[in-house]
């Protein structure tokens, strides 16, 4: 997969990377969860509403400062940085594959 | 010609989606392909891939919020009610997904890829769900649209 020339000699990622591809993980499976929320709870849905006007743009900007803040603790606690990049990844791409099925799910039959 | 600031929100729209899937793509191959002569290329077709993607997001958003409540009217009252019910719900969710991912991705490839396995893999894993799940929006806008299309059509055969 990689050039021949440039064999890999090393597998870590930066403490900055680890902790927002954690961060983003855990922010796409809010993401679903609380597009189920605002869709099951009106008050939710109401209260997201009167934040910014719109229950969508306040559901955009919370994924955004969840993404920075859960960034910004983990590179300060090294949480992320500790776990296997390998693993760090596996987490990534199971919850952008059970936060997309979730949502197709939840609008299909709910 | 006609044509309004709704029209050009929403072709921009789609357009800056299809660009940030492009670019993911291009970012895909390259890193397929890595080594130090092509990790500048990496980094910008990163950066182009999160900038398309912030620049959909905001003309989507604004169309969404501002215009698209009366075509959802239309929609639910025409033969396609699942375009919206389905297809928006559902695209309008799943992009923020999309959107985080390709903010991601510029940082991952501040990595040196070429020389790390790990990183190299996240910036492959990055750049193809970039593309699923952006291809997957982009079919479900033409779907919405096609639902409008549709109501249109038999409101006008009345």
């Amino acid at each position: 997969m990689m050039n021949s020339t440039t064999a890999p000699d090393s597998s870590k990622l930066s403490p900055i990377t680890s902790a927002f591809v954690l961060a983003a993980a855990v922010a796409v499976l809010f993401n679903t969860a609380l597009a189920w929320a605002k869709d099951g709870y009106a008050p939710l849905n109401n209260f997201m509403k009167s934040l910014t006007g719109h229950p969508w743009t306040t559901h955009g900007l919370a994924d955004l400062l969840l993404v920075g803040a859960l960034g910004f603790i983990f590179v300060k606690t090294g949480v992320a940085e500790r776990m296997d990049p390998h693993r760090l990844i596996a987490i990534l791409v199971a919850s952008v594959v059970i936060a997309g099925l979730g949502l197709l799910l939840w609008y299909t039959f709910v | 010609m006609n044509i309004s600031p709704s029209d050009v929100l929403l072709l921009a729209h789609a357009t800056f989606g299809a660009g940030g899937c492009l670019a993911a793509l291009w970012v895909f191959v390259e890193t397929l392909n890595a080594s130090p002569d092509n990790a500048r290329r990496i980094r910008s077709g990163a950066a182009v891939t999160a900038i398309c993607m912030a620049a959909a997001w905001i003309c989507g958003g604004y169309w969404y919020v501002q215009f698209y409540p009366a075509e959802k009217v239309l929609i639910l009252g025409g033969p396609w009610p699942f375009a919206h019910n389905l297809f928006m719900e559902t695209k309008e969710h799943l992009f923020f997904i999309t959107a985080i991912l390709a903010f991601l991705l510029p940082i991952a490839t501040r990595e040196k890829i070429y020389s790390n396995a790990a990183a190299s893999k996240l910036v492959l894993s990055l750049t193809a769900m970039i593309l699923i799940t952006g291809l997957t929006v982009e079919g479900a806008g033409a779907i919405i649209d096609h639902g409008v299309k549709l109501a249109l059509l038999r409101g006008s055969s009345r």
